[in-house]
């Protein structure tokens, strides 16, 4: 089960894992708002290489990482920029900031070097994201992330909830397939190779109701369970799994002040105080 | 019990459902003392459930009522209490040992009460892994629910009410979904966390036989609502009433009175390795076992199934672990069968290959002589019927009849066909006054009978049970199981039980084929697997108290075994003519 879908159930033994809950989901929301607010690829390629670098110090399975980037590369990379250049070649123009024409067919369709520039830096700032995202799910297992979360102010309540919601998914999914199977022997055709869409969606709603009928037991007896042992009882709560902060926590969240206190910066005399002409920074002078 | 201190007292207590309109507990007067273990017992519906969700404040707090009388726990009233403040006092173990595991480890499910109440984490860790410790699952404690069998979650469940301010602990029917063996270890387990300490257990079964695998102090019978008995294990075995408020006795209990032993003259009765039998009752047992009773050979007709070396995992490549191994056997037409094994053993895997879902890697598989490699799904699902365990799993449905004809509509039969069809299968069923109920409004009996009928629609020739009793009491077994004999004996379908109930095996099939570890060890008559030591250690079964007996008057456990059922059968057999 674990690893499954990338999503650790339990943690880790390299050093981003033995973070404690807290730090990780400080760093998470400090980094993503740091690719969020910058289209400056001399800004983005440092947090890329520090969440690439935090990756790779994971020694994941590289299998579905690989899969996701080359599934991106082709939506976003390929076909996405493809779009802009046949939809909108004036885009380098306007977000950018110039117009060196390299080859030109018609009116319509040219490509120019800042247009190159406004693609790749676009596909970049995707890429960005990815890794941090990659980064942070290879490096928390659910019960930390609902602790982390409580940790930064989250009220417990919701955080459990999320919590449950990872214990309860493959129980769901489990039922699923038993269902399908149980309909398969009474002749609801499920083989795509059988049955067109239309039909298939069709047959696909009887699986809902008796799932839904399952998945209420399931919940009936959970809410009685956590009663029995006092949920809700007291207005905090402590968490098994959150561990107490050890000296890499405080040298990492001590980065992660200076990263925000950067971030707080650069989006007040940068973005706000003092915004570029163009959104997207190029290294032909244009800002 | 003078001196003792009471824990839980009852005092004209009545408990009414504000849903139902009638009470579910009349007139209770109870008392428990501390340190007492105490079995309670009774049918669904007796009003036993109630009775501990009373204790531990499940009513009325989370279920909403009207109380009358009074209920003292630790001498406090508990309608004065929150379930928050039960909850130090009282642990519950509820009967769904896999819907209650709430954390996403053993360690965080164990420290789940702690949590909550707020305890440091440098506290909780070492009670963690004490309470661990005293289950026995310390070396389990990063482990994730997914990878554990049933009877590990009950043991972590256990841990998690372990509280040290805890000195009442519940156990609702704990032995439901375990294999026979794993409920015997279960029932040592609560017996030795009952001596350490002073903890009140309290044991809600209504499989009397497994639970008095260790004795009790005390055994309180319910029925109805009310207490019907109060009293010592000893003084319930002499009595009569067990089948009269629809508790199976133990089996060996019934061979000492077929046989015409005086019960309360036998020291010891509760243990059937230890009593003392006089020579008297000695021979009367040896005279019972000596009469031949008349066995009706079953009809064996052609090959229904056939399986040739059929060998199967989930992963392929070099990690491939076989979940079966070269499995060959035949099922006859007309067979009633039980494919025997401890969870993970394989049975369910093997049903999914005869039924198409999966596909061996090896071997070949024959329906009614054809090779099954060419079916669909949907083909071999009108050969061979598979009913899940939980009937809440398959109907789709909301009215009986519609769920009745979806295979049939599926098959684009004509209305005049699909109409004929479904009312053969209702009327054999029963169900065809209730043909146009909702699902809804029927017993869980009867909604199992509803899933038989939708799968019978297609006229299948084997019907696969997956643990059609599980969970239910004696009265609601036997109305399950009579109807499934009456398929067998009447419209001659050829049965098949995934079970790991003993009882059901020995007097309903004929033959049981046993897997262990993804291999079959063993495929032969019920009486002779059940007496084969090796077969029962590797399949995690269990012996009945039958064997006990035989090897206490020293026959052939064998013999023992075979002679009770036939005589049991033939027993019913005239009972029911009556």
């Amino acid at each position: 089960m674990n690893n499954r879908l990338l999503i650790n159930y339990t943690p880790g033994t390299t050093p981003i894992h033995r973070l404690n809950g807290a730090t990780k989901v400080m760093g998470f929301i400090v980094v993503t708002v740091y690719i969020i607010m910058t289209f400056d690829a001399r800004i983005m390629l440092p947090m890329f290489l520090l969440c690439t670098a935090g990756v790779i110090s994971m020694r994941p399975n590289w299998k579905p990482i690989l899969l996701i980037m080359g599934f991106m590369f082709i939506m976003a990379g390929v076909i996405g920029s493809m779009m802009i250049i046949l939809i909108r070649p004036s885009s380098g123009l306007t977000h950018v900031g110039g117009e060196t024409v390299i080859v030109r067919w018609t009116d319509h369709f040219f490509i120019s070097r800042e247009l190159l520039w406004y693609v790749g830096a676009m596909y970049f700032k995707r890429l960005c994201s990815l890794s941090t995202a990659i980064l942070f799910i290879l490096a928390i297992t659910p019960s930390e992330l609902a602790a982390g979360f409580n940790k930064i102010g989250m009220p417990y309540k919701i955080c459990t909830v999320l919590s449950l919601a990872f214990r309860t998914i493959p129980d769901i999914a489990r039922d699923y397939i038993d269902i399908k199977n149980s309909l398969m022997m009474r002749g609801v055709e499920l083989d795509s190779r059988k049955v067109g869409l239309v039909a298939r969606l069709k047959q696909t709603v009887f699986i809902l109701s008796p799932l839904i009928m399952t998945s209420f037991g399931r919940i009936g007896t959970i809410a009685n369970a956590m009663d029995l042992r006092g949920f809700s009882k007291l207005k905090r709560r402590s968490w098994y799994s959150e561990r107490e902060p050890t000296r890499a926590d405080w040298i990492a969240r001590g980065i992660i002040v200076l990263v925000a206190i950067f971030v707080i910066y650069y989006i007040v005399f940068v973005r706000v105080l003092n915004p570029p002409p163009f959104s997207y920074w190029s290294p032909w002078g244009y800002w | 019990m003078d001196g003792k201190k009471p824990v839980i007292q009852f005092q004209d207590f009545c408990f009414h459902y504000k849903i139902q309109n009638k009470p579910t507990l009349h007139d209770i007067n109870l008392t428990i003392f501390e340190g007492e273990k105490v079995l309670i017992l009774g049918a669904s519906g007796s009003g036993k459930s109630t009775l501990a969700n009373c204790i531990n404040g499940l009513i009325p707090f989370s279920f909403a009522g009207k109380i009358t009388g009074s209920l003292k726990v630790n001498g406090l009233e508990t309608r004065d209490l929150s379930i928050f403040k039960l909850s130090t006092m009282v642990g519950t173990v509820l009967q769904d040992s896999d819907a209650q595991f709430v954390g996403l480890s053993v360690g965080e499910d164990i420290a789940f009460a702690m949590e909550n109440e707020n305890t440091p984490r440098a506290e909780m860790l070492p009670r963690v892994l004490r309470y661990a410790t005293e289950v026995g699952m310390e070396d389990f404690l990063p482990s994730l629910p997914f990878n554990l069998s049933g009877g590990q979650k009950q043991k972590v469940a256990l841990a998690g009410v372990l509280g040290d301010s805890m000195n009442i602990l519940i156990f609702d029917e704990p032995l439901a979904s375990l294999d026979p063996h794993t409920g015997t270890v279960t029932i040592d387990l609560i017996d030795k966390i009952a001596r350490n300490g002073n903890r009140t257990v309290i044991i809600i079964e209504h499989r009397l036989e497994d639970a008095l695998h260790r004795p009790v102090d005390r055994v309180i019978l319910m029925d109805k609502g009310r207490i019907v008995a109060d009293t010592t294990t000893f003084e319930l075995l002499c009595s009569d009433i067990l089948q009269k408020y629809g508790i199976r006795e133990p089996l060996y209990i019934s061979a000492l009175k077929y046989a015409g032993c005086e019960l309360d003259k036998i020291k010891g009765l509760e243990d059937p390795a230890f009593m003392e039998l006089s020579s008297g009752d000695i021979d009367k047992l040896h005279k019972f076992f000596a009469i031949k009773p008349d066995s009706q050979p079953t009809e064996i007709g052609e090959k229904a199934i056939q399986t040739e070396s059929v060998t199967f995992s989930y992963i392929r490549g070099p990690k491939a672990k076989n979940v079966l191994r070269d499995i060959s056997l035949e099922v006859r037409k007309g067979e009633r069968v039980a494919l025997i094994g401890k969870n993970g053993a394989g049975k369910s895997t093997l049903a999914r290959l005869i039924c198409g879902i999966d596909r061996p890697d090896a071997g070949v598989i024959y329906i009614s002589g054809n090779n099954q490699k060419g079916m669909s799904v949907r083909e071999i699902g009108e050969e061979i019927g598979y009913v899940m365990q939980n009937p809440n799993q398959m109907i789709v449905k909301d009215i009986i009849k519609d769920e009745v004809e979806l295979a049939l509509r599926l098959k684009r039969l004509s209305e005049d066909e699909i109409a004929s069809r479904a009312e053969k299968t209702l009327r054999t069923c029963e169900l065809y006054k209730m043909r146009n109920w909702p699902v809804d409004a029927v017993s869980y009996g009867q909604k199992k009978r509803i899933t038989v009928a939708s799968i019978l629609a297609l006229e299948p020739e084997v019907v696969i049970l997956d643990e059609p009793t599980a969970g239910q009491d004696y009265r609601h077994y036997m109305e399950i199981i009579n109807f499934i004999n009456k398929l067998n004996a009447e419209y001659k379908k050829t049965i098949i039980f995934i079970t790991h109930d003993m009882h059901l095996a020995i007097e309903n099939t004929d033959r049981a084929i046993v897997l262990a570890e993804g291999e079959l060890i063993a495929d032969n008559s019920v009486f002779s697997v059940l007496s084969d030591d090796d077969i029962i250690t590797r399949a995690n079964l269990k012996q009945t108290s039958l064997y006990t007996l035989a090897k206490l008057i020293d026959i052939s456990p064998e013999r023992c075994i075979e002679h009770y059922i036939l005589f049991e059968r033939g027993h019913k057999g005239i009972l029911d003519e009556q």
